[in-house]
């Protein structure tokens, strides 16, 4: 049983050192229900880690169809999104919670 | 307030669709409805006590505490489904449901009863509680903002009324359908709801990095946008995803194929039957 258990934990980190090992990362942070950057640029056809850092009190969602992610992230909470591999274009995101000001897009480049 | 409203609007209709359709099944099936408030209360209960624990449930398993919590939700949900979907097929090719008797007095009716009120009662409540627990958490942002909060809470009031309207609607639609057409169309449509669900499941394993995803599939937003109002509609029935990823596919088809696979033996096996 410990083995099992030790095993399925060790697949798991396993995972998720794949999952977290050198991946191009960049940060958004979110102030006064604003994006800061509200242009980001990333490279083309690479898996990339956002972390998007919430500075306000409340909490916001960060949310994009185009990107298909969805996220609640709580006030002076962060959090881990991870985006691509993406073909050059543009891709909108906003917070659902503010969406009025809270908008943003993801330029993906060569 | 209109985002308060839209927003609202949204999560109440994921779920609404969902208990809904079910209600009309209990409906067809001459069950008792009671399930329902069962269902409501607990997952109103487990939403409060979820948006409660957010901040706790972020931070665990090293920041994907959120996607694999929904992932657990949204899979005992569609495990669910396909069990009951397979359980309820036989019915799609037994006689009429006019002549289906209930029999209260059999026990082995009694337990697959049982059986039905329990997956309709995990249905309904883990999925008011991955929704409204949303809900809770965007109302909480507003409690120091005096100045907004009526105006909020009442697009929020408005968009849950509308929520529930539309499922309202989608029940009498489906409880006064012909009985020959009932069963067939309530497991389409709650099997395509199975799949975009199993979609949801492969998206947060693909959002903390779990799984690889690749370029889409398609891009259908040039026939339905996901941002328009029918995209929403479809978003909230059937997952609709202008661009799906290979891996959303594959778990799709692995959704799906239970069902297909049921409703494929039945067939053959009325074929054999009739052919004696």
């Amino acid at each position: 049983m410990k083995r099992i258990i030790n095993s399925t934990a060790f697949v798991y980190l396993f995972f998720c050192a794949i999952a977290y090992a050198e991946v191009p990362t960049f940060t958004i942070e979110i102030r006064d229900h604003l994006f800061f950057p509200s242009q980001l640029i990333i490279p083309a056809n690479t898996k990339v880690k956002l972390i998007v850092i919430n500075r306000d009190a409340t909490p916001e969602e960060f949310e994009s169809y185009e990107l298909n992610r969805e996220k609640v992230i709580m006030g002076g909470a962060k959090a881990i999104i991870f985006v691509g591999p993406l073909v050059p274009g543009d891709y909108p995101f906003f917070g659902e919670f503010n969406p009025k000001t809270a908008q943003g897009i993801i330029r993906v480049e060569n | 307030m209109v985002d308060a409203v839209l927003l609202v609007l949204r999560e109440v209709l994921e779920a609404a669709l969902i208990m809904s359709l079910l209600l009309a099944l209990s409906h067809k099936l001459q069950l008792r409805f009671r399930w329902s408030l069962s269902a409501l209360f607990l997952g109103l209960m487990g939403s409060w006590i979820l948006a409660q624990y957010t901040y706790e449930i972020t931070d665990a398993m090293d920041g994907t505490g959120q996607e694999l919590l929904n992932a657990v939700l949204y899979f005992s949900v569609v495990l669910s489904v396909v069990v009951l979907s397979v359980l309820i097929l036989p019915l799609a090719f037994a006689p009429p449901l006019a002549t289906h008797r209930r029999t209260p007095d059999s026990p082995e009716s009694g337990s697959r009863h049982k059986l039905i009120y329990g997956l309709f009662i995990i249905i309904v409540s883990f999925s008011v509680a991955r929704e409204g627990s949303e809900i809770w958490i965007y109302l909480s942002g507003f409690t120091n903002q005096s100045d907004m909060i009526s105006s909020v809470y009442i697009g929020a009031a408005i968009g849950a009324g509308i929520g529930v309207s539309l499922g309202a609607i989608t029940y009498y639609a489906f409880a006064f359908m012909h009985k020959k057409y009932f069963v067939p169309v309530f497991l389409l449509v709650i099997t395509l709801l199975a799949g975009g669900l199993s979609m949801q499941i492969a998206k947060q394993f693909l959002q903390i990095g779990l799984l690889n995803s690749t370029a889409p599939l398609w891009d259908s937003s040039f026939l339905v946008n996901e941002h328009s109002w029918l995209g929403e509609l479809l978003y909230a029935l059937l997952g609709y995803d202008a661009r799906p990823a290979p891996i959303q596919g594959v778990f799709y088809l692995l959704t799906v194929s239970p069902i297909l696979l049921a409703w494929v033996w039945h067939t053959w096996r009325l074929r054999a039957n009739t052919h004696e």
